[in-house]
């Protein structure tokens, strides 16, 4: 995307950090960043551009097996890598707020790569992501979420015997009058989108990829 | 003698502290490391490796990885490691033979060589599927227990206790339903007149799959304790507390690990490296005698994409080329389309042919890959498919398989995402003569008919 808005160099640059995150290049991408926070670039605009582009296009590669699960890994350590050294310049306030959110398989649930993916990519498309681990008992998210004032509950189930969890979730939210205040959103190998409606979960991610398209769109993040 | 199952437990506790992620990105960085180092390469064009060393590279890397990183226990954040003569002395005590079932329906689990005669054990019926009630689950079971190319049955699971109560996995009505529902698999396999064959059932949580044993009522000595390595390369102490029990009990231990197309593994070729590492670590720290040597695609609901039938079929045929262990493949266990449908067939087929072939049993049941909470999502015909599939591929040659595995994936690998959904149990059987409505059946015959002419001859089971 060229911007008319900004010299043609700054848009290289711009472009540039873009695709040293994609190609994992943490040497090339950091030294970019660091560029473009002695070139006076609005870092905010580095953010917003150079990162999301390439959380985009990470994506992309991982749903047609150009990269997988360690790749997203790297790359999220990468953003974090590349946002710190572009955040310098910014007082606290203005940093880009994420959205958070917790993430991890309900109680009596031992797997674990599903979720794994499902986080990292949530990470790598901008989000602030808490995993909480497998095997992990509705009152864990729900304190969890309260104390990291989560927007995002992301509930992992791959056996129908743990599904139920993903309902009482819910339902302990409902009853404790915590509802409103997050949004949830289920997944996992028997989960189906009948299901979350059922159990008034807010959506529903059929895949790693899908999950992060439905959360951004249920934070208006598109 | 093999490494003392309490030695492997000090490991746990004592082995190298590492963070999860650590160990989970060892597995990426090592394998594609020996990847380059052996020369391991995927070709979509060979589905199948017929010729060449690549199997016996493939065996050299999984075990230089398992020997290098061992398995990861979450619950102690170590990594359990053996050494070199350690692993020799595994593979070299091993078991080559175990039996399985009792009386009449007893049957030797042996090794087998890759395209060999060796006779396959197949335990079928619908593994962990979801039943309404217990006499529907019963009367399934039933029909699974009495077709004959079948040495035993995997069971299921009653989600709801009562029609009412749902049950959750760790809570106590997974404890009680699991016992009920083998108490159900027994009553079943006696009716069939079959009191002896295997039967297998694994609950989410290992004391529930520990209450099913019970020699009169329930699991037996002659079956085996499912001990799952939890993926990529990991286990924990729910998973050694099955092994645990096995071991006190005198129950043979079957372990079974998906290494992940997508996961860490990252590739195909780190998936077959995977695959192997984590076999040896069935036998070695799970003290398996038998065990699976499995992949999954983290993006695809099915188990027989072309590259996951690279991956498992190599794989297995790595092990079974360079050591005497017991294999089983289960390729074809859980196909992306539903029962009633030409696909379900094609795709259960192309793995049940790949893990005869090359050398592996098929003891892990099958039913559709997702099911969700729909319950009575299969029928007594797929698990004769599997027993009908996996007996009738023994012996036959690598291009023969090979050309039936080329024709069945044309017929099905494009399908895989939005595979047809098929039909339950009411839908596709007459439940009070328990046989397949005449559409099915006829489905049946002639996806059947139409392997055979592609050179897979079926055995008669008739009598």
């Amino acid at each position: 995307m060229i911007s008319a808005d900004i010299p043609t160099e700054h848009q290289e640059l711009l472009d540039q950090l873009k695709d040293m995150i994609v190609a994992i290049d943490s040497a090339g991408a950091c030294r970019t960043a660091e560029r473009i926070v002695a070139e006076k670039i609005d870092p905010m605009r580095a953010i917003k551009y150079s990162i999301a582009e390439a959380a985009l296009a990470i994506g992309h590669k991982f749903d047609t097996g150009e990269c997988f699960l360690p790749h997203l890994v790297m790359v999220g350590d990468l953003m974090d890598q590349v946002t710190m050294i572009l955040e310098v310049g910014i007082p606290q306030e203005d940093c880009l707020k994420k959205k958070v959110v917790v993430i991890g398989a309900v109680q009596g649930d031992m797997h674990s790569v599903g979720k794994n993916l499902v986080g990292t990519m949530l990470r790598s498309g901008g989000f602030e992501v808490h995993d909480l681990g497998v095997d992990v008992p509705s009152a864990t998210f729900i304190q969890k979420a309260k104390d990291v004032k989560a927007d995002l509950i992301a509930l992992s189930s791959l056996l129908t015997t743990t599904m139920p969890y993903q309902r009482e979730v819910i339902d302990d939210l409902v009853s404790m009058g915590l509802r409103h205040k997050f949004k949830v959103i289920i997944g996992g190998g028997p989960v189906t989108s009948e299901y979350a409606v059922e159990i008034g979960a807010d959506a529903y991610g059929k895949d790693a990829v899908d999950a992060l398209v439905v959360a951004k769109k249920m934070f208006g993040m598109e | 003698m093999r490494l003392p199952f309490f030695e492997i437990l000090e490991r746990a506790k004592k082995g190298p502290a590492m963070e999860e992620k650590e160990f989970d990105m060892s597995i990426f960085h090592r394998t594609q490391a020996l990847q380059k180092k052996f020369g391991i390469k995927y070709d979509p064009e060979t589905p199948l490796v017929i010729d060449g060393d690549l199997p016996d590279r493939i065996y050299q890397a999984g075990r230089e990885l398992f020997l290098e990183l061992g398995a990861y226990c979450p619950n102690t954040r170590r990594a359990i490691k053996i050494s070199e003569a350690e692993l020799d002395r595994e593979i070299a005590e091993c078991p080559t033979a175990v039996d399985l079932g009792a009386g009449q329906d007893r049957v030797k689990m042996a090794h087998r060589s890759v395209a060999g005669n060796e006779d396959v054990v197949v335990v079928a019926g619908l593994q962990t599927l979801p039943f309404s009630d217990e006499q529907t689950m019963e009367t399934i079971y039933y029909g699974c227990a009495r077709d004959r190319c079948v040495d035993g049955i995997w069971g299921g699971i009653i989600l709801k206790h009562d029609q009412r109560h749902e049950i959750q996995a760790g809570a106590p009505s997974e404890i009680y339903q699991y016992r009920k529902t083998v108490e159900a698999l027994r009553r079943a396999i006696n009716r069939a007149g079959r009191p002896g064959m295997i039967l297998v059932n694994n609950a989410p949580s290992s004391v529930a799959t520990i209450a099913m044993f019970d020699e009169e009522a329930g699991l037996r000595r002659t079956d085996y304790m499912e001990v799952t390595g939890m993926s990529e390369m990991k286990v924990t102490y729910d998973d050694l507390n099955r092994t645990a029990y096995a071991l006190a009990h005198g129950t043979p231990i079957h372990g079974t690990h998906s290494s992940i197309i997508g996961g860490f593994s990252a590739n195909p070729e780190g998936a077959a490296i995977v695959a192997v590492a984590a076999s040896l670590q069935l036998i070695s720290i799970h003290k398996a005698e038998c065990f699976r040597c499995g992949t999954v695609d983290a993006r695809i609901k099915s188990r027989v994409s072309r590259a996951q039938l690279w991956v498992a079929g190599t794989g297995i045929q790595a092990l079974n080329r360079n050591t005497k262990l017991i294999v089983d493949g289960t390729i074809g266990d859980h196909p992306a389309a539903g029962p009633g449908t030409k696909q379900y067939l094609y795709e259960s087929a192309a793995g049940h042919i790949v893990s005869t072939v090359m050398g592996a049993h098929s003891t892990e049941g099958t039913r559709k890959f997702v099911v969700g909470l729909t319950p009575n999502y299969g029928t007594p015909l797929e698990s004769r498919w599997m027993g009908e599939v996996c007996k009738s591929a023994v012996g036959i040659d690598f291009a023969t398989a090979d050309r039936l595995v080329r024709y069945l994936l044309a017929k099905y690998e494009d399908n895989l995402v939005d595979a047809p959904a098929g039909a339950t149990f009411e839908e596709l059987y007459d439940r009070d003569r328990l046989e397949p409505l005449p559409k099915y059946r006829k489905l049946y015959e002639e996806v059947k008919n139409e392997i055979q002419t592609q050179g897979l001859v079926f055995k008669d089971w008739s009598n």
